[in-house]
């Protein structure tokens, strides 16, 4: 077989319009199931991420969008002392966008040293001194920061919230990468906000052998009677509650992952049925002067499959290089889903290409295969 | 022991409701290095006959043994093994393949077979070297006369060196100037080579260049006039449709 490798790609070559139009339609449609699988990666990421289970976030009961959540910050001290609770942090969440938005920008002002210790993020510019010692510092995530244009030093106002750039960093988690980290106090006091004493939720971590379940109903029940009641989840049932609406849009935009699929296989079955059709006396040739007829379905099954993965490896990098250099996102009610390419995605992605190829080239390369080499002889 | 056995081949193939029957009990016998010309009126079946020896048809009924392989009893897959082997085919209309080099379509068959590549190269160079051309190994058929092109074929057919040499019209599509080199060409691999061929023509004189001419006349097989003798003293016949 690896003899007639020459002839499968010179056969390409022959009608390298038709071959090109279909590698390039191919990378396009990978390109799209790829970049579709990243959304629901980044989905993904937020309701199973490592943290997802086993951090507690408490909301005002009935609310939704960030805006609205309005906390006593005291709270803290309560929940502090519940059995099982590690730590808890008082974040201040304002966002200029509620709504589902590829530009929602999200702060969270929360106090240096919390967001120090919990969350695993690494400075690649500036100075984390710097953002600890100045009320208005900010820290930016790389991916707001290539998107906005930000570098150390800017200045960078939404709405009523000005702040300065101290650092850019990248977290291990791809949708606060899209994040702006303040002072929880600077945006308690920002223009336009009276929400001193106040917070948008609290994030509660847990100690190893605490159940979370337990807990968020213990912090509720302690709150019932309360001036605000709260609702409390796990971090992943947060951000799956809170962007459900979203979730079922991106369950439905899943689907156009599969038509993408069957885009592929249309593609490259047309055009390996032209090329076959084309060589039915080619192919009745070399069965004359020796190939067996599985040979034949071999040359054709080749051509099929490098349509295909030629085409899938170029949509895959395509959506890797968009997905890892654009730092796309979608955010809403302040929380963001990052859409994160990854090894498994492009493996995924390549997989698929490979075997649409085959079962593209299955039927053509049969029916090249069982022809009838002097009827087909006499073909024109 | 002939090389080339054929014993009361039928072949039969539906056209609608009718049935035709192009050869009707034939049989023939051809020797090792033999040359045989098979000539006839169109549609009396002689293309037929040779595709069946070519084992590239399936009779419907009798038998076919060369060099001692019945082929009718042989799958697709055997067969084409076989064909690899043991037939050189010369098509009508070259039909070489467009997008390979000379060189590449005269090594077609050699892949096929185990052999190396630096034997496929000399294999290859031979054969170019017979139909004399060297010096158009790296041209693409699209680059060629039809008589180069034909050349090709013929080089291609007896590259491997197989056992029996098989020309369907080999000059059908060529001006006089040419199918005389390719006629000349034809003996020279039967009488230099010592290759077995059988050639199908409606050309006389094309014809009157084989050592034995063999017709097809009246639905009988006829050579020098007279009903073709045959092994197990049958009498050959063939019904044209």
């Amino acid at each position: 077989m690896h003899k007639f490798i020459p002839y499968v790609f010179k056969s390409l070559w022959r009608h390298r319009a038709r071959t090109l139009l279909t590698v390039s339609g191919t990378a396009v449609a990978l390109l799209v199931f790829c970049f579709i699988g990243g959304v629901q990666q980044g989905m993904l990421a937020l309701t199973a991420g490592e943290d997802a289970g086993r951090t507690l976030i408490v909301f005002q009961e009935n609310r939704f969008c960030p805006q609205s959540s309005r906390l006593p910050q005291d709270y803290e001290s309560t929940i502090a002392k519940l059995p099982g609770v590690q730590a808890v942090a008082p974040i201040k969440v304002f966002t200029n966008n509620c709504r589902a938005s590829l530009d929602a920008v999200v702060f969270q002002g929360i106090e240096p040293e919390k967001m120090k210790a919990w969350r695993d993020v690494n400075l690649e510019s500036g100075n984390w001194n710097s953002f600890a010692s100045q009320d208005d510092a900010a820290l930016i995530g790389v991916d707001l920061a290539a998107r906005r244009n930000l570098s150390v030093g800017d200045k960078f106002t939404i709405g009523d919230v000005s702040v300065l750039v101290q650092g850019v960093f990248r977290s291990t988690s791809a949708a606060e990468n899209s994040l702006i980290y303040t002072h929880l106090d600077f945006l308690q006091r920002a223009r336009g906000a009276n929400d001193v004493g106040t917070v948008t939720q609290l994030e509660v971590h847990l100690t190893d052998s605490a159940d979370p379940d337990a807990i968020a109903k213990q912090i509720d029940q302690e709150f019932r009677n309360g001036p605000v009641g709260t609702t409390t989840r796990t971090k992943g049932m947060f951000q799956a509650d809170t962007l459900a609406d979203l979730a079922e849009l991106i369950g439905f935009v899943h689907w156009l992952g599969y038509a993408c699929v069957g885009l592929v296989l249309s593609l490259v079955a047309t055009t390996t049925v032209m090329s076959v059709q084309d060589r039915i006396k080619e192919h009745a040739v070399l069965q004359t002067l020796g190939l067996r007829p599985l040979l034949v379905l071999g040359l054709v099954l080749t051509e099929s499959l490098l349509l295909s993965t030629l085409g899938g490896i170029l949509g895959v990098a395509g959506s890797v290089l968009l997905l890892s250099s654009a730092g796309m996102s979608i955010a809403a009610e302040g929380v963001t889903i990052a859409f994160e390419p990854s090894l498994t995605l492009a493996i995924q992605g390549v997989l698929v290409a490979v075997v649409v190829g085959i079962l593209a080239g299955l039927a053509p390369g049969w029916h090249a295969s069982r022809t009838e080499i002097v009827s087909a002889l006499r073909h024109a | 022991m002939p090389l080339v056995e054929v014993h009361n081949v039928v072949k039969e193939y539906a056209n609608g409701e009718e049935t035709i029957r192009p050869l009707d009990g034939v049989s023939l016998t051809v020797d090792q290095g033999d040359y045989v010309s098979l000539m006839g009126a169109s549609g009396s079946g002689k293309s037929t006959l040779l595709n069946l020896i070519a084992g590239i048809d399936q009779a419907t009924s009798g038998e076919i043994v060369v060099a001692d392989t019945d082929i009718t009893k042989l799958s697709r897959g055997k067969l084409a093994d076989w064909r690899a082997r043991h037939i050189g085919y010369v098509f009508q209309t070259h039909n070489l393949i467009p997008v390979l080099t000379a060189y590449e379509n005269v090594e077609l068959p050699l892949l096929l077979l185990p052999m190396s590549s630096a034997e496929r190269r000399k294999r290859v160079g031979i054969a170019m070297e017979a139909v004399d051309l060297t010096s158009r190994a790296s041209h693409y058929p699209r680059q060629m006369s039809g008589g180069q092109e034909q050349r090709v074929g013929i080089a291609r057919a007896i590259v491997a060196n197989p056992t029996v040499v098989v020309a369907d019209e080999p000059t059908g599509s060529l001006d006089d100037e040419t199918t005389e080199q390719i006629l000349t060409l034809l003996s020279r691999i039967n009488t230099e080579l010592g290759m077995t061929l059988l050639m199908v023509t409606h050309d006389a004189d094309a014809g009157s260049r084989a050592r034995r001419k063999i017709r097809l006349e009246r639905g009988r097989l006829l050579e020098n006039g007279k009903p073709v003798s045959l092994v197990k003293g049958q009498t050959a016949q063939l019904h044209t449709a």
